[in-house]
């Protein structure tokens, strides 16, 4: 279950970074925070754009938005980019998820009385 | 910095039948892709320099989304150890660099999977190790040159 959560949020994580706009976004906020006004200014693209963008890379983790009414600077969270790179740490979880499934496949093909086994 | 996982697992199933796991297609897809996801394509060649390329699909919050992987095997010895190379790539097998995909620096290009298989009254003792490819080992050094090389020449012919 866990595995199946941590696949969920890498998912999520290799979503949000598959996009150039979000990943210059990114690269910003490593900076510093900002406001969607801020962000926004590089890109040819209106606001309600960019806080798409911002909302996605939101729901990824990547990024906090303050909650003060007139000016809500995002804010850079690296945590999920670590999980990345430490990439044999996530990859445990997804073999022990994989390997569990190819237990109960193998108990299921042999239980099977018409799988075609040639062995 | 070479980073790796190892997991050693016992199935009650014969060698043979683990390897095929391994090696067809059909039972490949059957539990290669995490929850969620399908290995719609699951191309393998298996010999040894014979390439493999996988496709995973999965829903994600932002729609479907694709993502391939190509490889070579290495070494095969039937029913006991496979080795093969993985690395992210497009559609049609060109790999795609972590840094492409936006990735931090320190994730490996090309990982390496190796399969070890014992059998055990009948039953299977598995072996997987998951390493990756350090970046100064001397394939990585010679595609370094080679890329070096080539920039080199496309700076001197662009002026």
């Amino acid at each position: 279950m866990v595995a199946a959560l941590e696949e969920e949020r890498l998912t999520e994580t290799f979503a949000a970074l598959a996009n150039p706009t979000r990943r210059a976004i990114l690269a910003r906020l490593a900076h510093g925070e900002a406001s969607v006004t801020e962000l926004a200014e590089p890109f040819d693209m209106s606001l309600p754009a960019v806080s798409k963008h911002i909302r996605v890379l939101e729901r990824a983790g990547l990024v906090t938005q303050g909650q003060r009414a007139q000016y809500r600077p995002c804010t850079l969270n690296a945590a999920p980019l670590e999980a990345v790179s430490s990439w044999a740490e996530h990859y445990r979880p997804v073999w022990e998820d994989r390997f569990d499934r190819m237990g109960g496949y193998l108990n299921h093909i042999q239980t099977q009385p018409h799988s075609n086994l040639d062995i | 910095m070479t980073d790796s996982v190892v997991i050693e697992r016992h199935f009650d199933a014969p060698v043979e039948l683990v390897w095929k796991m391994w090696t067809e297609s059909e039972h490949f897809a059957a539990w290669y892709g995490p929850m969620g996801a399908t290995i719609p394509v699951a191309k393998m060649n298996v010999r040894v320099g014979g390439s493999r390329h996988i496709c995973m699909a999965m829903e994600t919050p932002n729609g479907p989304m694709q993502m391939w992987f190509v490889g070579e095997f290495l070494e095969i010895v039937a029913n006991e150890r496979l080795v093969y190379t993985e690395a992210m790539s497009d559609e049609d097998g060109n790999v795609i660099s972590p840094a492409q995909m936006g990735m931090p620096e320190g994730h490996p290009e090309t990982t390496q999977v190796i399969v070890e298989l014992e059998p055990v009254d009948g039953k299977t003792k598995m072996t997987m190790t998951h390493i990756g490819v350090p970046a100064d080992s001397p394939g990585a050094s010679g595609w370094g040159m080679a890329f070096d090389k080539l920039n080199a020449y496309l700076s001197t012919a662009s002026r």
